[in-house]
């Protein structure tokens, strides 16, 4: 065997290297994806994932799925496709929620003061193992933009609910009712942030009652399901190797 | 190898970077300084706040204080800025050192946005609980959609005391009482903890085995069928089955635990009630305005005309929360902020008592560094030279009677 061929010289240290290969690439992954993602995600989504008071059962619902679908889609396409590995959308949406609490954490409640109670960022992960596993199972891109992209829109709600429930217990403050999290507004001042910014309970699915955050996710989900084949192919052409010819 | 390696590490050294300044990129603001940038004409056209009280200077955590006073809605507010149609009132301090407790125009809680009219004056209260030490500037405050924050005076409080010591117990209408402040983080930290493991486990499992290398060549290979095992694939359904599972059961659980629970609370409040202010007995009419660049002066020439029935002085000029006082006529005893306060900033020609039915020309000087320091001077730059602002009549029982004014200002340079 010559030095050209081969840098290992045994299985064992092939697998070694491969190994360091492997921690080096993870990290690099994860935090290369947290950059974008957060980025990505704090200006698309901002507002409605930064304060308990812009959750509510409309825009919070249809907007943080759908925006929370690309990384995921584009990195699952480059982590299946090439290496058939599928946790792409895990990953993802884990490096995001790592960076948000850090962000959380060190900004809004070590600098500025804000409780986490009220700053703490939504839930990804349960409609990104679906999303995974689906395409682990199915193999296929449309099969996992379907019915991935729906679960991913449909777990949303019902993911985060037992975080956001206590926040919705009605209160009487000084002759009208607020929940605790329209109090955890109006209480911890936002200087640059006046009340008529807040979107929420806006919009136009009034005939189905008071249930509407179902409504929203399905509607949510739907979108998913077109953002997820973009994405996906944002993905695709990203993770292509293309060779130039050489003179 | 090495080579390899160095690159990876530098990327990793990069991407840390990327990930450093992203997780920086966003702060909440924790400024509220930002009086004297805002632009001259907005300061003295939009909204006067006046007769404002801090009902304290030093308050410990946990203890109460209030900013009180009125605020004018300008009549002749400038096409420019958007029509206080939308306002919220809020309060200048930097981030949440106290919290708003509460809110009122008019009587009227304000916990969200309201509507203004133009011309009226309206009566405000802000109720603050200290909740963390320093020293803070505290402004009265006005949003307006699409206008911008309208600021007024701000004085200085000091919050004594510690932090961990800050409560904020609320009873709900479910008949709990709770502490806002730490409310439901056991609940969040576990949750989000529980499933960060769970994602931990799913990635653990697919990365026991060499991950990338070998992948890599087997794809390139064509060999993709050969990395995913059946064992893989039931593993992988029962994470799936196990997600469905626990965030249906939660979700029973949760609602099991409350029950009740209501939507977020929006909308804009109508109707405000301005006060009712007695009938105007003293009219002015501005003659001619001068802004002396040098003197950091300025000079009005104004006809005033007494139609009440008390003898009246004029005691004071206020535009952009500035204050200019004749100390003959009237003092401050309210403890208004000194930086705004020009106790001997106002010179009148003749101030002598201008009795009923009468009417006098005068000539009115409002000098005070103030118009350098807090920027007015700037007014000269604006795209429509006007001023304005309110000055105030003390009769002889003691009265004070405000009156508006709005007139072409013109700089004088030499
Ligand atoms: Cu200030």
């Amino acid at each position: 065997m010559s030095a050209s061929q081969s840098a290992v010289r045994s299985r064992a240290e092939a697998v070694k290297v491969s190994r360091t290969f492997d921690w080096l690439i993870m990290f690099t992954l994860f935090f290369v994806i947290l950059g974008g993602y957060h980025v990505h995600f704090m200006l698309v989504a901002g507002d409605w994932d930064f304060w308990s008071d812009w959750k509510d059962r409309r825009l919070w619902v249809t907007v943080l799925p759908i925006m929370g679908i690309t990384f995921p889609a584009a990195v699952q396409a480059v982590l299946w496709w090439r290496y058939r590995i599928p946790f792409g959308a895990t990953i993802s949406v884990m490096g995001l929620l790592f960076g948000e609490w850090v962000n959380r954490y060190f900004n809004f409640w070590g600098w500025t003061y804000f409780p986490i109670n009220f700053v703490f960022p939504s839930q990804l992960i349960p409609g990104a193992i679906v999303l995974d596993v689906v395409l682990l199972v199915s193999g296929s891109m449309q099969l996992t933009a379907v019915i991935g992209g729906l679960g991913f829109g449909l777990l949303f709600y019902p993911g985060n609910w037992p975080v956001m429930a206590p926040l919705h217990l009605p209160v009487e403050y000084n002759g009208m009712m607020m929940t605790l999290a329209d109090l955890s507004g109006y209480h911890y001042v936002r200087t640059g942030m006046p009340e008529y910014i807040r979107m929420v309970e806006k919009g136009t699915l009034r005939t189905f009652g008071k249930d509407v955050a179902p409504v929203s996710a399905f509607f949510s989900g739907f979108v998913s399901i077109i953002v997820y084949f973009l994405w996906h192919f944002f993905g695709r052409w990203f993770g292509s190797t293309a060779f130039t010819k050489g003179s | 190898m090495k080579l390899i390696k160095d690159g990876i590490a530098k990327l990793s050294f990069v991407a840390l970077l990327v990930t450093v300044t992203a997780a920086m990129f966003y702060a909440p603001t924790a400024s509220a300084h930002g009086e004297k940038s805002q632009a001259a004409f907005m300061r003295m056209r939009t909204i006067h706040w006046y007769d404002l009280n801090w009902s304290k200077d030093i308050v410990p955590v946990n203890d109460t204080m209030t900013v009180t006073g009125k605020f004018h809605v300008f009549a002749g507010w400038p096409e420019t800025v958007a029509k206080p149609e939308i306002s919220f009132l809020n309060i200048g301090i930097p981030g949440p050192v106290f919290i708003r407790a509460g809110s009122w125009i008019g009587g009227q809680l304000v916990p969200r946005s309201v509507t203004l009219e133009l011309g009226e004056t309206y009566e405000f209260k802000v109720l603050l609980k200290a909740r963390r030490p320093g020293d803070w500037h505290v402004h009265s405050m006005m949003n307006v959609k699409d206008g911008g924050p309208i600021i007024g005076p701000g004085k200085w409080v000091t919050i004594t005391g510690s932090m961990s010591q800050f409560t904020n117990p609320i009873t709900t209408l479910t008949g709990q009482t709770i502490d806002l402040e730490n409310w439901n983080l056991g609940n969040i930290y576990f949750w989000h903890a529980f499933w960060y493991a769970f994602g931990i486990a799913y990635i653990a499992y697919w990365a026991r085995k060499p991950v990338f290398v070998p992948r890599l060549i087997a794809c390139e290979a064509g060999k993709h069928d050969t990395l995913i095992s059946a064992m893989d694939k039931k593993v992988g359904i029962g994470f799936m089955v196990a997600t469905l599972a626990i965030v249906a059961v939660t979700m029973e659980s949760t609602n099991a635990q409350y029950p009740i629970t209501t939507p977020l609370q929006a909308g804009l409040l109508r109707g405000m009630k301005p006060i009712e202010m007695p009938a105007r007995t003293v009219a002015v009419k501005v003659d001619s305005a001068t802004y002396r660049v040098p003197g950091r002066a300025m000079q009005m020439t104004l006809t005033v005309t007494n139609n009440g029935d008390s003898s009246v002085r004029l005691g004071e000029f206020m535009t952009a929360s500035v204050r200019f006082l004749d100390p003959a006529v009237h003092e401050d005893d309210t403890g208004y902020p000194d930086d705004l306060l020009a106790e001997e900033g106002l010179t009148v020609s003749d101030n002598s008592p201008l009795a009923p039915g009468q009417t006098r020309t005068m000539e009115v000087t409002a000098s005070d560094a103030a118009w350098e320091v807090y920027r007015l001077a700037d007014l000269i730059y604006d795209p429509d030279s006007r001023f304005a602002g309110l000055l105030f009549f003390t009769d002889e029982a003691g009265n004070r009677q405000m009156v508006t004014i709005d007139a072409p200002l013109i700089p004088s340079f030499i």
